[in-house]
């Protein structure tokens, strides 16, 4: 494998190869050409008389569409190529290949060209886990195509690879035995094809637009309408304005139709492994683009209303009215040696899925959808009370009924050791997390608010009312660890508090559920510097004896759970510690050229002065993505009152002015403005940097 | 003896409306091969409201299996979804409607979560 990974996709498919346009994957490598879960190629290597080529450059033409620019040769150094190579990809169903190679000699060139094509039709799973394929392998040459396919009972999966210039197709490849003329080019178009066996159907996946060429368009176009569509951002910062359009744009690549949808689109999760429906993850990117691309949570609202769990599995933690955590389409659910057909196990998808519905009505007035879902809002509602209160006690706990292929985890930090005492040792469970009683704080008080002003149910919204305000003094009181002055991370079977401090504070705040008088000290632990680390808030505080900066729950900085943060101490009235956040994250997003990464290092920012990647991390990934699309809406201050969009902004240090422009909901298309107090100077890249660990100034904002 | 799949039928006709398919409209053809024989179920739902005939009509959503795996679903004991991704359930025309109707299905008899009494 040479040089980086290269990722372009449509939907659920995708293809990730190297800087070559070679694909050479092994069991446990991610790359190949991906769909519906499914490894389709996992060879793809392109030889002219026996070499591999050179990568002279590479350009991403679209989030579907790469070009490659080759010579032959093997050196280090470039010698003068007599032969140029072009091959430019784009992923549609599968994909389609236009190879060029341009002769600029005098004399006419003889070649044997060849692509060698294999296929081992992983389950993303397996390509996680490495394990071992239980079907049986078939290929065949047949009228002009190679056709790699793979069988266990009766789960069939099928690649198909032709070309439109005559080749010797043999069951390992394509040969192309050529001469070109002097100056002259050849070319041909390769199609890879990706079809599904179902029940003795095949259905293949390219045949709207079976030209590579006008599918390619279609996109095009649609990429151009989503752009167009979405508001306007202008602002004296220039890498603000680059980060909301590379946002927008990976946004739109991260769009997934699931089968159920008519076309429309919701927010997959990211790339490469989560391009699939997730409650938590679609949720969450919903509520981050309302305000620019409110139709993402409309299909968000209403595929996992249409999945929502009926009945009681323990092998899928299904439960009446919970939402799902996570559907895949490969073949060890459909063996039923993987729970995600779908998969319950999440804890805060259920009440999460009322607070977008509510969020949503509030932003758009689309009460329609807010009747349509309403048995599914209520089911969600019920699961809080009849489902999730695992110990009793009131509160939302989780604990797998999948002891072997589920989640132990069910919260949106969901590695083994994210939750932990002081101390570092782990509780058992079930666990009851700080922000899923927060969550079904909001939950009760935006369905309370959807039953009275759509359902036309005041009992209900009565109901709801009561044991919201009841859960949020239970809560204050349960959760409020006095030495500290902060919320425990979570209680502990046994009702203790699991004691250590959190970003999770911040999605409290959010929330609504923490006592007034208890704000301030949560607003300074968040921006104190345990928490803050001058980028963004870490997922665990420094001190505690599991913090490691770049441990993946346990102290790294997510910008999705920063710009949640953000939102919370705007709720609480904290405009500038807010604004402080927003400016940590869009400088780290300026470093990264506009695409926040899932996760980046809880290092002292003072320390390193750049932020420093989570190792693996997935990028893009969409929560990430609608970090900056939240932290503008904050920054601005926009909350939607009734019919009008109230504006009450407050910038951050160095952002002189800023404008959203045709922000759409309820009041048509209205503009933001704000004024800062600082003016960029011009020629600087960078802000002044703001300091890891200012001073609060709680006293200013309140 | 009646079997697992003419009960769920017919329960099903019986109830009239279902609260769970309140949303819902259209038709759901399911065509049950049985050695040489295919037995057909056309289940037309209205705003929950349900009817359920052995007509062989045109439908918005079409399912066809084996009639012994429809035993499993109606007894709880095959998953729908998994079913349709390992090919022994074929799905033709709107699929939404079939994730609808999948809510009809029960749930394994061994499951061990309650609702509170």
């Amino acid at each position: 494998m040479s040089g980086p990974l290269v990722q372009i996709l449509d939907g659920n498919t995708f293809v990730v190869s190297d800087d070559r346009g070679d694909i050479e994957a092994s069991l446990t490598d991610p790359t190949g050409l991906f769909s519906f879960d499914t490894r389709f190629l996992s060879k793809w290597v392109l030889t002219i008389d026996g070499q591999k080529l050179n990568p002279l450059s590479m350009d991403d033409l679209n989030y579907f569409e790469t070009r490659f620019f080759l010579v032959p040769g093997t050196g280090t150094v470039y010698v003068d190529s007599k032969l140029s190579v072009i091959r430019q990809r784009a992923v549609g169903n599968g994909f389609h290949e236009e190879l060029t190679i341009l002769n600029h000699e005098d004399q006419p060139v003889e070649l044997t060209v060849r692509i060698d094509a294999e296929c081992d039709f992983a389950d993303l799973f397996e390509v996680k886990d490495a394990l071992e394929k239980k079907g049986t392998y078939e290929t065949s040459v047949d009228s002009g195509e190679l056709v790699l396919g793979y069988k266990r009972e009766t789960f069939g999966r099928r690649t198909k690879i032709s070309s439109s210039s005559p080749g010797r197709i043999d069951e390992h490849g394509i040969t192309f035995e050529l001469r070109i003329d002097p100056h002259g080019k050849w070319t041909t178009e390769l199609d890879v094809v990706t079809a599904l066996l179902l029940s003795g159907v095949t259905h293949e996946r390219t045949k709207h637009d079976t030209n590579g060429r006008r599918r390619k368009s279609v996109m095009e176009t649609n990429l151009e309408r989503w752009l167009e569509e979405a508001p306007r951002v202008e602002c004296d910062w220039d890498s603000l304005k680059s980060t909301y359009r590379r946002s927008l744009v990976d946004l739109a690549a991260l769009r997934f139709s699931p089968p159920i949808a008519g076309g429309r689109s919701l927010p997959a999760a990211g790339l490469p492994w989560f391009m699939t429906m997730f409650g938590r993850d679609s949720i969450f990117t919903s509520l981050q683009a309302l305000p620019f691309t409110p139709e993402l949570a409309a299909t968000t609202l209403r595929a996992l209303g249409d999945w929502q769990g009926t009945r009681v599995d323990d092998f899928r933690d299904e439960d009446p009215g919970r939402i799902l955590h996570e559907l895949r389409y490969g073949e060890l659910p459909a063996f039923e040696e993987r729970p995600h057909s779908p998969y319950f196990g999440t804890a805060d998808a259920t009440p999460l899925y009322v607070v977008l519905l509510d969020e949503y009505e509030r932003w758009t007035g689309d009460t329609r959808l807010v009747r349509d879902v309403e048995q599914e809002a209520r089911a969600a509602l019920n699961w809080i009370d009849e489902y999730a209160d695992l110990m009793g006690n009131g509160y939302i706990s989780y604990k797998r009924r999948n002891e072997e292929t589920g989640l132990e985890n069910q919260c949106w930090k969901d590695s083994w050791d994210s939750i932990s005492y002081r101390d570092g040792r782990l509780p058992g469970f079930p666990r009851a997390t700080c922000e899923l009683q927060g969550y079904a704080f909001d939950a009760k008080m935006r369905g309370a608010r959807l039953a009275r002003r759509v359902w036309k149910d005041t009992t209900l919204a009565d109901r709801l009312e009561k044991e919201a305000a009841a859960l949020k003094r239970r809560f204050n009181r349960d959760f409020w660890v006095e030495d500290g002055e902060y919320f425990a991370l979570a209680l502990d079977p046994d009702g203790n508090q699991v004691d250590a401090l959190s970003s999770n504070n911040g999605h409290l705040l959010w929330s609504g559920i923490v006592d007034k008088s208890k704000a301030k000290a949560v607003a300074r632990h968040l921006l104190g510097p345990r928490l803050f680390s001058g980028w963004g808030v870490r997922t665990l505080a420094g001190g505690e004896a599991r913090y490691n900066p770049i441990g993946y729950h346990v102290g790294t900085v997510w910008p999705f759970d920063t710009s949640f943060i953000a939102w919370g101490l705007r709720r609480y009235g904290f405009k500038e510690e807010a604004a402080q956040l927003a400016a940590g994250i869009l400088d780290a997003a300026e470093f990264f050229e506009g695409r926040l990464p899932e996760a980046f290092g809880g290092y002292e920012r003072s320390v390193t002065r750049y932020p420093v990647q989570y190792p693996t991390a997935c990028s893009p990934q969409a929560w990430s993505t609608g970090a900056p699309l939240l932290l503008l809406r904050t920054m601005l201050g926009l909350e939607p009152i009734g019919e009008h969009l109230v504006i009450d902004p407050a910038l951050p240090a160095g952002i002189g002015h800023l404008e959203v422009l045709d922000i759409p909901g309820c009041w048509g298309r209205v503009d933001a403005f704000a004024r800062g107090r600082v003016d960029v100077r011009s020629g600087r890249g960078l802000r002044p940097q703001l300091g890891s660990t200012t001073a609060m100034q709680s006293e200013r904002s309140r | 003896m009646v079997d697992a799949t003419s009960q769920f039928f017919e329960e099903l006709g019986h109830r009239g409306h279902e609260p769970l398919l309140q949303k819902t409209r259209g038709t759901l053809q399911v065509d049950l091969v049985n050695g040489k024989e295919t037995e057909h179920w056309l289940v037309s739902v209205d705003k929950g409201d349900i009817d359920v005939s052995h007509r062989d009509g045109k439908a918005d959503c079409t399912v066809r299996t084996r009639r012994e795996l429809f035993d499993g679903l109606a007894r709880g004991e095959v998953n729908a979804m998994a079913a349709m991704l390992r090919g022994t359930l074929g799905v033709e025309g709107d699929f939404e409607l079939l994730v609808l109707f999948q809510r009809l299905f029960p749930g394994p008899q061994d499951a061990t979560a309650r609702a509170k009494p």
